[in-house]
């Protein structure tokens, strides 16, 4: 019954549309029962053309296009500007869904870095200097994150009633989370006066160099791995 | 959704859940009601009938069973063609000619429903749809089983199981020929299953009418992998290919559509109901352009931000035409990212009248011909949200 008052309720508000957008609105809308998600049989889009590129070069392609695929999500693109990690790092970022001003921040940080760089660079005397200094904030961020990444990890492990401190392998997925966890961590502790964008260039140039603060808490926790050697047989034992 | 779009959906679903009851000749299958006494002759142990000159009491029971069962069916068929002329009366047309599809699309007109799950909305199906197929006798008069499995309880998914597993002792056992004869296998023969993926519990238990748990569910999909994997499986095909259902039909390389010209000379594509989220619009794509957009009669600054602008030229780098054609939309309805997913799908829908076939590939490789039909979950009573639960408290 709701149904065909709203039917009737879309007609009387588009009448007065143009012919257009009432044809488009004149059909019955009704909220049917719809998957939230595509089923498993779905593969993930390859989308960017470097990894089609190697898709062709494979001869891949012709079976992959037999199978169904899912669409990319919003923020993915095969534009040049696009990359996996920037958006990972703006995810992270993000508060409330807000993507849109979590990407202007990491944007401005990325513009800051840019700044510091080129002035970095115009102040630098011989060639040799000048090469050495990298101007590209992506490649920053990349070096940043990678020399963030910790090797180990402490896992409590509880023996006879007593919880240890076990050191172990940590997987590649958690150890890209623990870095961008603790970047955007140490830029928190800032002054108020300081705005994010600008706290956070100057920590990714930091840990880019293998300094700051970030790379000192990685270098602590290989520490209290290896102080914390004796416990490993926990793991299994 | 229209009425027509859903008249042109349900079709394809029944179809696609009456698959399986269409291989009607599967052999695991006893359920096709052959002739009474053709089997008995055949499988009936004289010597004992003699013994006894009696039908054993699970053969008579059977035979009550069956012959009240038939009855119903009648009965119930008896009712949906009653059903049907009433509903062809209402609807005014020709009660001859009024096929399920017109039951479906009376239902759906004379009853409409809200109800979020399709399954408890009103419908009329034939009765064989509705009450599922049963077996035919699986003993003979004597009440000695047909099957040799009869005592496993379910003797055409052992079969199933026995079957595979013999195919893979012959293939381990071809296999050791082939090395001893040191001759190359042959590059002709392999089994290409990307398009295909194993029938799901239910239809199994459709193809074999045979209920089976999750567990043995799961051993089928093990046995049938491990069958699969062997470099030899082809020689099996025909056994691997009854338990595979394809995957739904790649409709992008077939009806391309031919652009039509306007008075410029210039082509043309509409591709009208672009859906995404809850939005919608029509794309228009015009052939030699200079890659000029426009969205509501304003240009790629009617989005705000950076993430939908990159979202509607998508397409448009992808296939390399930013420079070659003009778009111009027409969407209403949702927000910036439902639009500009709607506008992205509809520029690749339609560009592919003006792609080669090479980029036609690669295009759904990425995804983007595919329609996003995910909507908003709805929240559900009892909870602040879709999947949110308030905090656990002990008491």
């Amino acid at each position: 019954m709701s149904n065909v008052l709203i039917f009737f309720y879309r007609r009387l508000k588009n009448s007065s549309f143009n012919s257009s957008t009432r044809t488009l609105s004149k059909l019955q809308i009704r909220n049917y029962a719809k998957a939230t998600s595509f089923p498993d049989y779905y593969q993930n889009p390859i989308f960017r053309k470097e990894d089609q590129v190697k898709l062709i070069a494979d001869s891949d392609l012709k079976n992959r296009a037999t199978v169904p695929v899912k669409p990319p999500t919003v923020s993915e693109t095969s534009s040049v500007y696009f990359d996996p990690l920037v958006n990972k790092v703006i995810n992270h970022v993000m508060e409330k869904g807000n993507k849109r001003l979590a990407r202007q921040l990491v944007e401005k940080a990325f513009e800051n870095i840019k700044r510091k760089q080129i002035e970095r660079y115009h102040l630098a005397s011989t060639p040799e200097e000048k090469a050495k200094i990298e101007l590209n904030p992506k490649d920053i961020l990349y070096k940043a994150v990678e020399n963030c990444k910790p090797l180990l990890q402490l896992q409590p492990i509880k023996r006879g009633g007593i919880t240890y401190q076990v050191p172990g392998p940590i997987t590649e997925k958690r150890s890209l989370f623990l870095a961008i966890k603790w970047l955007l961590e140490t830029t928190d502790e800032k002054e108020r006066t300081v705005h994010f964008p600008e706290q956070f260039a100057w920590e990714l140039l930091e840990a880019s160099n293998n300094t700051g603060k970030v790379v000192k808490r990685k270098q602590d926790l290989h520490r209290q791995c290896e102080a914390n050697r004796a416990y490993a047989h926990y793991r299994w034992q | 959704m229209s009425l027509i779009g859903i008249r042109q959906i349900i079709p394809a679903a029944t179809k696609y859940f009456r698959y399986p009851l269409t291989i009607g000749t599967f052999q695991y299958c006893t359920r096709t009601t052959s002739d009474p006494s053709n089997v008995l002759n055949d499988l009936t142990d004289w010597e004992t009938l003699n013994k006894k000159k009696k039908i054993s009491k699970a053969m008579k029971a059977y035979l009550e069973r069956a012959k009240e069962h038939d009855e119903f069916m009648k009965r119930q068929q008896f009712e949906y063609n009653i059903g049907k002329r009433h509903l062809a009366n209402m609807m005014g047309e020709d009660p001859e000619l009024f096929t399920q599809k017109d039951v479906e699309r009376a239902i759906e007109y004379l009853f409409p429903s809200g109800i979020y799950d399709p399954a408890a909305r009103p419908s009329m199906r034939p009765p064989e749809d509705v009450f599922p197929a049963r077996k035919a006798a699986e003993f003979d008069e004597a009440g000695r089983p047909h099957h040799c499995l009869f005592y496993t309880g379910k003797p055409n998914f052992f079969k199933l199981l026995h079957d595979a597993a013999d195919h893979l002792q012959q293939l381990y056992k071809y296999e050791d020929q082939v090395i001893r004869k040191k001759a190359t296998p042959d590059p002709n023969g392999n089994l290409q299953l990307g398009g295909s993926m194993w029938v799901n519990k239910d239809q199994l238990e459709q193809l074999l009418v045979e209920k089976i748990s999750d567990l043995e569910y799961d051993n089928f999909k093990v046995v049938m992998e491990r069958l699969v994997s062997l470099p030899y499986s082809y020689r099996y095909k025909d056994f691997i290919e009854k338990f595979r259902k394809p995957l739904a039909v790649q409709k992008f390389a077939l009806e391309i559509p031919k652009p039509n010209y306007d008075e410029e000379g210039r082509a043309y594509i509409t591709t009208y109901e672009c859906l995404r989220k809850k939005a919608r619009g029509d794309v228009t794509i015009r052939s030699p352009g200079t890659g000029k957009i426009t969205i509501n009669k304003k240009d790629i600054t009617y989005f705000d931000d950076v993430q939908s602008r990159e979202q509607v030229l998508f397409p448009l780098i992808f296939t390399g035409m930013q420079n070659r054609v003009d778009v111009e939309c027409n969407v209403e309805g949702g927000g910036p990212s439902g639009q500009s997913g709607a506008i992205r799908w509809g520029i690749a829908w339609g560009l592919r009248s003006f792609v080669d076939k090479d980029m036609l590939q690669q295009m759904q490789v990425a995804g983007l011909l595919t329609r996003d039909h995910r909507r908003r979950e709805r929240k559900k009573p009892g909870q602040p949200g879709a999947r949110k639960k308030p905090t656990w408290k002990k008491r």
